[in-house]
Order: C-alpha cells, then structure tokens, then sequence
C-alpha cells in the first residue's frame, strides 16, 4: 500500500456553506408559491385530489433531480436522488402499479441509495468540491437544453390517447413473471450474481499490494 | 384525469437533467447519480405506457422491473470500479482516469 489517504472531513469553505444556503433559498422560493398555487386551485375546485397529488410528486421529482444534478455538496446531491426516487415511487402509485412502487422503495431508497452514500463516504469526493463541474458546463447545459426541449415538445405534441385502468396486481405480476418471462428473469438473476463477483473482485485489494 | 403525456413530459424532463448530470459532473459518484436520474425516467415511461395502452399484458411493468435489476447491478459494479480507480490515484474525478485514451 503506497499512500494511505487520510479520510479527514474538512470544514466547508464559507463560500461553499454560502452556495448551499443560497440554493436552499432558491427552491423554497421555488416551491412555496408552487405549493401556493396548488393548493388554491385545489380549493377552488379546479383540479381533483388525483391531479393535485400528482403535481405535488412531480413538483417534488423534479426539484429533487435538479438538486441532485446542480448540489455543490455530494452528500447532499446523493439525498436528492433518494427524494427523487421516493417521489416517483408515489408517481408509480398513481399509476395503479403498487408492485413497481414497493420495488423502487426498496431497491433505490434501501440499496441504491446506501450504496452511493458508502462511495461518497469511502472516496471522500466531499472534500475537493471545486473539481464537481467540468470546464464544459455552458456548453454541457446547451445540449442537454436542447434535448430536453426536443423531447418535451414531442411528448407533448403526441395524442397517445389510451386510459389508466391498469391495475397489476401483485398475482397478476407474478404470473406473468414466471410464465412468460422466465428465460430473461433466470438471465437478470445471472447478470445480478455476475455483477455481485465482479464488484468483490475489482473493489478487492490484492494481497500482494497489502504487502507492499 | 391526468393524460398520459403527462407523465411523459415529466419523464423527458428527468431524463435530460440526467443528461446535463451526465454531461457536467465530473466525480465519478455524481455521473453515476445522474445516470440513475436517466434510468428513473425510463422506468417512468415504461409503467406509464402499459398503465394506459397495454392494461391487459402490462408488458412495460415486466419491463421496468428488469430496468430496476440491471440499474441495481450497474451501481454495485460502477463502485467497485471507483473504489479502484480511487485507490490507484487517490481521486474519484472522472477527467485523471484518462489512460486509455490514447
């Protein structure tokens, strides 16, 4: 083992402890009068109980994932993945598909979610905050603008037509699992059992360099 | 009732703040984050489309339950590899992992 790196957890420098407080500002500026606006329409009979749910969670994943994408400080970027994936697991819900929603729960606010944290924490990538952005963020911004316009405009613009009546129920699922699917159900298992020798094997460390 | 575009905006919307994740972070853990923005998005999509258009065989729930699998594995193994790039050169900064490049 060459170096061991010293995992001390520096003080924030003041200006970084300024960029998040700001940030903090901006999305309650954000979302009280979005909550506002909301919640007098809802009064007034405008929209259903459905419709105002539905734009609380949406309003709610996409100022996690605004979070997640622009947070100057790591751990808190990973904490609005978690409220990200929480959100749309409700937005699962309302699709009458409860068995997606408990899934998500599980796998992103359970695992994902810890996982990430556990990386944050053992690469401490928190203490270099002033290399998080590339050089390229205008230009980064500019395509990623576009493409999102793009889809915005042809998702919009698309009268699929069809109404929610789905409701999968958890048999239902299961059936369709292991009847119709069983060859790529064996094989997701395999790529999870793959995955799971393969990241033992790369995070290891080498016998021969713990001797070193 | 909400139409289905709805759900397809939000989705286009979370998939390209991904993609500006993606495109702008630049330690490993962060882009990996970004990407799981991107993988939600599709989910969404997926569970959406069969909720309206394909409520008797809800292929795209199936769909969505692997998109979830392999969004699971991609994690554990993308750490491991950073946990290794980490310890070769004490930085998870995606721009110095730049060896095979040329």
């Amino acid at each position: 083992m060459g170096e061991r790196v010293v995992l001390n957890r520096m003080s924030l420098p003041s200006q970084l402890d300024r960029t998040i407080m700001a940030g903090g500002a901006l999305a309650a500026l954000v979302a009280g009068p979005y909550l506002l606006v909301l919640a007098a329409l809802a009064i007034m009979g405008r929209i259903s109980g459905a419709e105002f749910v539905w734009w609380l969670l949406a309003g709610l994943t996409v100022l996690g994932a605004v979070g997640a994408v622009t947070s100057r400080n790591v751990v808190h970027a990973a904490l609005s993945l978690i409220v990200s994936a929480m959100a749309i697991a409700g937005i699962f819900l309302l699709l009458a598909s409860e068995f997606i929603a408990l899934v998500q729960i599980l796998v992103y606010g359970g695992g994902v979610a810890i996982l990430l944290l556990f990386g944050l924490m053992m690469t401490n990538a928190s203490d270099d905050p002033i290399v998080i952005d590339g050089s390229q963020k205008p230009f980064g911004f500019g395509v990623a603008l576009v493409l999102g316009i793009l889809l915005v405009s042809a998702m919009s613009g698309a009268a699929w037509g069809g109404a929610l009546d789905s409701v999968a129920g958890f048999r239902e699922i299961g059936t369709r699992l292991y009847r119709d699917y069983g060859v790529p159900f064996e094989v997701a298992s395999l790529v999870l059992l793959v995955a799971l020798i393969g990241a033992v094997s790369v995070a290891r460390r080498d016998r021969e360099e713990d001797a070193e | 009732m909400i139409p289905l575009s709805n759900y397809l905006v939000l989705s286009a919307i979370l998939f390209s703040l991904g993609f500006y994740g993606v495109l702008v972070r630049r330690s490993a853990i962060l882009i990996l984050i970004s990407v799981e923005l991107m993988l939600a998005a599709v989910s969404i999509n997926f569970v959406a489309f069969a909720s309206y258009l394909d409520p008797e065989l809800f292929s795209g729930v199936i769909f969505a339950i692997f998109v979830i699998t392999i969004a699971a594995a991609e994690v554990g193994l993308a750490l491991g590899i950073v946990l290794r790039t980490y310890r070769e050169r004490a930085s998870a900064n995606v721009d110095e992992a730049s060896t095979l490049k040329w």
